[in-house]
């Protein structure tokens, strides 16, 4: 008998306590109905949130599509004043971008290289120039850009066009003479290119041998001999043979 | 002994019967499906709401952008005016 008592206590206790743990896992009636209000409540808030937004929205949209009306009224009444078409303005935005991209590109050159583009640069010169004195120059957004590009180019054609010099020094400690001075990196890095020195600096240079300490002679641009270079040249090479003494074996040649 | 068997009897009864009585009160199928379908018209609606909101901020920089654009118009036109004399 006292066995049966003690068995039942133990199923007793194990039903106790493996009842709430199974119990847990469901959600009671009362648990339902507060998550169905709660949610109910939430529902109703967010479908008038949403309700709110949607007029906001519609009201924004009829708002922009009046301003996209104003804005194009507003820019044919300025373009009527000008004188010009839509077309013209775009058009003319069109080519300036383009002008903007190529001096850009012309811009990232150095000085040497931008040289080769001298024809060019005085093409876009002209052309910015037309431009400013355009009517559709007058509205300020192209008015500033047409300035700011007409200085780019401006700054271009000046470190083109201004000129490179260099100071005669000593024969004793820096060996100049036009071929030395045409061979340094920095002019032409090609001795041959000494013509070139002389016949820029004219006006102090009578004979290519002589050049004198502290003359700053003016170094042209280029990479090759002009027409009228290579004949100063060639008459310099014949009047040193013909001056040459008639030997037998042959005369060093001497350097400009 | 027979008359404590008797009691502890009653005690498992009474108490078996009233745990039996609590758990029973769960949600029917029906209720727990319309839970979860309230659950899923709550989420939608909050997704609804994050792309309006969304449509909402695209539409304001729009108007922005407009109503700078008509500015700057405006103000073009008189520095023109201005330009030509008038």
């Amino acid at each position: 008998m006292k066995k049966v008592l003690l068995l039942s206590l133990v199923v007793f206790a194990l039903f106790v306590t493996v009842a709430p743990l199974i119990a847990q896992d469901e959600m009671t009636k009362e648990q339902w109905q507060e998550q169905m209000k709660s949610l109910k409540e939430k529902q109703t808030a967010l479908q008038a949130d949403l309700t709110k937004l949607n007029g906001e929205i519609d009201g924004m949209k009829t708002q922009s599509t009046k301003l996209d009306a104003d804005v194009l009224a507003c820019e044919d009444a300025l373009y009527a004043l000008l004188g010009v078409t839509r077309a013209d303005v775009e058009a003319f935005d069109k080519e300036l971008t383009q002008m903007e991209n190529r001096v850009a590109e012309l811009q990232r050159m150095s000085d040497a290289e931008l040289v080769n583009y001298k024809d060019e640069l005085a093409k876009l010169d002209a052309r910015i120039k037309e431009m400013a004195a355009s009517k559709i120059s007058l509205i300020p957004r192209y008015g500033d850009r047409v300035k700011a590009l007409q200085d780019k180019i401006t700054g271009l054609l000046n470190s083109i066009q201004k000129e490179k010099t260099y100071t005669v020094g000593t024969w004793g400690r820096d060996r100049d003479c036009l071929w030395n001075i045409a061979k340094k990196k920095d002019i032409y890095a090609n001795a041959w290119m000494w013509p070139k020195i002389w016949q820029g600096n004219r006006d102090m240079i009578k004979d290519p041998d002589v050049i004198k300490p502290k003359w700053v002679l003016k170094i042209p641009d280029g990479k090759e001999l002009s027409k009228e270079e290579k004949s100063a040249a060639n008459r310099y090479y014949r009047q040193k043979v013909a001056a040459a003494p008639a030997e037998p074996k042959p005369v060093e040649e001497k350097k400009p | 002994m027979k008359k404590i068997i008797n009691i502890t009897l009653a005690v498992f009864i009474l108490a078996g019967s009233l745990m039996l009585a609590s758990c029973s009160s769960t949600p029917s199928e029906e209720e727990m499906m319309q839970l979860k379908n309230l659950k899923q018209q709550v989420a939608d609606l909050e997704k609804q709401i994050a792309e309006k909101k969304s449509e909402k901020a695209a539409l304001e920089k729009q108007i922005a952008e407009k109503n700078g654009r008509l500015q700057q118009c405006q103000s073009d036109q008189e520095a023109v005016k201005k330009g030509l004399g008038q």
